[in-house]
């Protein structure tokens, strides 16, 4: 409950049971919706903006000559159309569909129209965790926090970890941290495990691809690690060609992690560019369409890196 | 008939077009007539919303002498304004977070601090939707509508399509020699979402031998066959020109598949979610010659025309209709009509509503007349009839 004793809400993209790479064991993700960085590379897009949005999957319409209700009220005037030709689907006008709302959405017959992203009480979260405690408890794992940028909503989110603490489940969040340092140190003391990306460590790239400089998170991952010294906390980094695989910046990461003892892993993630159709659907245009995911050499040349500086050796990193 | 002095303002939506100066120098001495005073905003919004980008301030006084200078095949002197939309507006906030946010009240209060009072806008298809909520907000707009697709429903011509189609022409006569030249047949891409018209009107002037446009089903297999049937030893080369934005019935999915981790970071990690299979410049080209490749004996090659037809100077019919647009816009103005875009319907510009304007593609019909003339000169527009 907030201070004012209503119910802490957020807005979430949705809650995956039987996760297995957000933290130890088999975990719920929960996903809120909402970012303070802009990838190019983002494969979530539905994950950038904090409110509900609507999306359009134009393979589920089922045509203007059979079905047409979005063209007319209580959809909103101009926000659908059709256009002659041989493809009878209705197309959205994005300018002047985003007035819609859930209500009007859920008319639609084929689904084809939709939301992503609804508002939730903490509780009803947690009720929905709490679900699969019994494998968390077989399993060692728990509820993780991702986005989005779970730490964009410090009230939200902490009482999410410290609700699930107090039904004794784990805790872990995936963060960027380009958030203030006071959202942070609200969050921490509830989670067990920090996933936390270092996307580029080149300040001058960082801004390039994600749209801000690395300076404030760079700040943040440092002042945790010190004032959270039983947490434990895992870098990644997802893997792009020519944006952040080489070298050196990989190297510069693992300078910058080392010396913190709670910092127990660098995890490579290869980018994959499956989030393509979403963009679509959400009438955004992907702007990396023509990077590659990272080879299986590029992959393990880096690994070895990332092994030799943690002291082990191939055989034996963590998958 | 209005008759008090008024302050317009004027900018443009997207990037270059030829023509663009054409408007603005329209509308200048159509208002000058009326003793109306022309300012520009800088960059399409930016020069109202973000004054401080601009050390010479945002607005630009665009004086009839300075409208008479204007070079007919420059850039505009307002600038361009590629995605501006008020109501998406990136900022970092006070915790140095992104997010998007809505700015049209600053701008709808910047235009009263500023005592414009009507906005004349040059835009494209999404810009007309923009200018709709704008005014539905309450600003007084009047819109010229810019298309090198020609796709804007309302009007018979859009700003910029006549230079794009003679650009075009002259492009795929060249191409037509270099397939000739080399023994191959050409795959043309050439722009065209939605309609049709560029790839259609300028393939037929080039005698292409196909022409695929989005308003018609494309059966490859039939192509390929009516390829045949015009190559010969004689005749080693092939054209075929495709509008960018063309179906193919079997298009298959992209090959991109989530692993299962990254599925588990992502709710909907599932691949391509439409069944629309082309979507970007250069795309429609490649895969109608790598697929035509694989059906005829003769070497395909792709080539992408795509965006170089938005450059260059405007042609006479761009020069004229810009001039007509821009004095109309005026005309519209001083007729007390607010929230309309200006349309050339033969033989009169008229003032559509916007909400008539929005959402209506200006696709070729099956019955027309440019459809029938390819068919009897022996063009195949995509083989399913």
């Amino acid at each position: 409950m907030s201070a004012a004793g209503s119910p802490v809400t957020g807005t979430v993209l949705n809650i995956q049971r039987y996760c297995s790479h957000d933290g130890p064991g088999i975990r719920t993700t929960v996903f809120l919706k909402g970012c303070s960085l802009r990838c190019k590379w983002c494969s979530n897009p539905e994950s950038i903006h904090p409110k509900p949005e609507l999306a359009y999957d134009a393979r589920l319409c089922s045509g203007a000559k059979e079905c047409g209700l979005c063209l007319k009220a209580p959809f909103p005037e101009g926000a659908f159309f059709t256009v002659p030709g041989p493809d009878d689907k209705v197309r959205v006008n994005w300018d002047l569909a985003s007035d819609c709302d859930q209500e009007t959405v859920s008319l639609c017959p084929t689904d084809a129209l939709y939301m992503f992203g609804a508002t939730m009480s903490a509780d009803e979260v947690l009720d929905e965790v709490e679900k699969d405690a019994s494998f968390y408890r077989t399993s060692g794992g728990g509820m993780t926090l991702s986005g989005g940028e779970a730490a964009m909503f410090p009230d939200f989110a902490t009482a999410l970890l410290q609700g699930a603490h107090e039904r004794g489940i784990n805790t872990a969040i995936e963060t960027a941290a380009n958030v203030p340092w006071r959202f942070l140190e609200q969050m921490l003391p509830h989670v067990d495990t920090v996933l936390h990306d270092l996307k580029v460590m080149d300040a001058e790239r960082h801004k390039k691809w994600t749209g801000v400089s690395n300076k404030r998170l760079l700040e943040n991952f440092k002042k945790a690690y010190e004032t959270f010294p039983d947490k434990t906390f895992i870098a990644r980094r997802p893997l792009i060609p020519g944006v952040n695989d080489d070298e050196e910046d990989i190297r510069a990461a693992l300078a910058f992690i080392r010396p913190h003892k709670n910092v127990i892993d660098f995890e490579l993630l290869p980018y994959m560019r499956f989030g393509l159709g979403k963009y679509h659907m959400l009438g955004q245009i992907y702007e990396l369409e023509d990077f590659e995911p990272p080879t299986e050499e590029s992959m393990q040349r880096l690994q070895a890196i990332i092994d030799e500086a943690f002291g082990r050796s191939g055989e034996e990193a963590p998958s | 008939m209005n008759t008090k002095t008024r302050r317009i303002a004027m900018n443009v939506g997207g990037g270059y077009i030829p023509g663009m100066n054409a408007v603005v120098k329209g509308a200048t001495l159509a208002a000058a007539e009326l003793g109306w005073e022309v300012v520009g905003i800088r960059n399409g919004f930016a020069g109202l919303l973000e004054p401080g980008d601009y050390p010479e301030g945002g607005l630009i006084t665009v004086s009839p002498q300075l409208a008479e200078m204007l070079d007919p095949a420059a850039s505009s002197v307002l600038g361009q304004s590629p995605r501006d939309d008020p109501f998406h507006m990136r900022h970092v906030d006070e915790d140095g977070m992104l997010e998007e946010v809505d700015r049209s009240d600053d701008l709808l209060a910047a235009f009263k601090e500023q005592g414009i009072d009507a906005l004349v806008s040059l835009v494209g298809g999404q810009g007309l939707s923009v200018l709709y909520k704008l005014h539905r907000k309450g600003l007084n707009a009047v819109c010229i509508p810019r298309s090198v697709e020609n796709d804007i429903a309302a009007t018979m011509v859009s700003l910029g399509f006549n230079s794009a189609l003679s650009f075009t022409i002259e492009m795929l006569d060249r191409a037509r020699e270099a397939a000739r030249s080399s023994r191959q047949i050409a795959v043309v891409e050439v722009q065209g979402e939605q309609a049709g018209w560029l790839a259609l009107q300028a393939g037929t002037a080039a005698s292409a031998d196909a022409i695929l446009i989005p308003e018609l089903a494309v059966d490859l297999d039939a192509v390929a066959e009516h390829l045949r049937g015009k190559m010969s030893a004689e005749r080693p080369f092939g054209l075929v020109v495709v509008a960018e934005g063309i179906g193919l019935a079997d298009a298959s999915p992209s090959a991109d598949k989530p692993s299962p981790m990254q599925a588990s970071l992502s709710p909907l990690a599932g691949g391509e979610a439409t069944g629309h299979a082309i979507e970007r410049s250069g795309r429609a080209s490649k895969i109608v010659a790598n697929r035509l490749q694989l059906k005829l004996a003769e070497k395909t090659y792709p080539a992408v025309l795509g965006p170089w037809a938005r450059g260059g100077a405007p042609t006479a019919v761009d020069r004229q209709l810009g001039l007509g647009y821009g004095a109309a816009a005026i005309r519209a103005l001083n007729e007390d009509q607010d929230g309309v875009m200006v349309a050339f319907q033969p033989p009169d510009i008229v003032f559509v509503p916007l909400l008539e304007a929005i959402n209506k593609v200006r696709t070729v019909p099956a019955d027309s007349e440019m459809m029938l003339i390819a068919r009897t000169l022996g063009i195949c527009l995509g083989g399913v009839q």
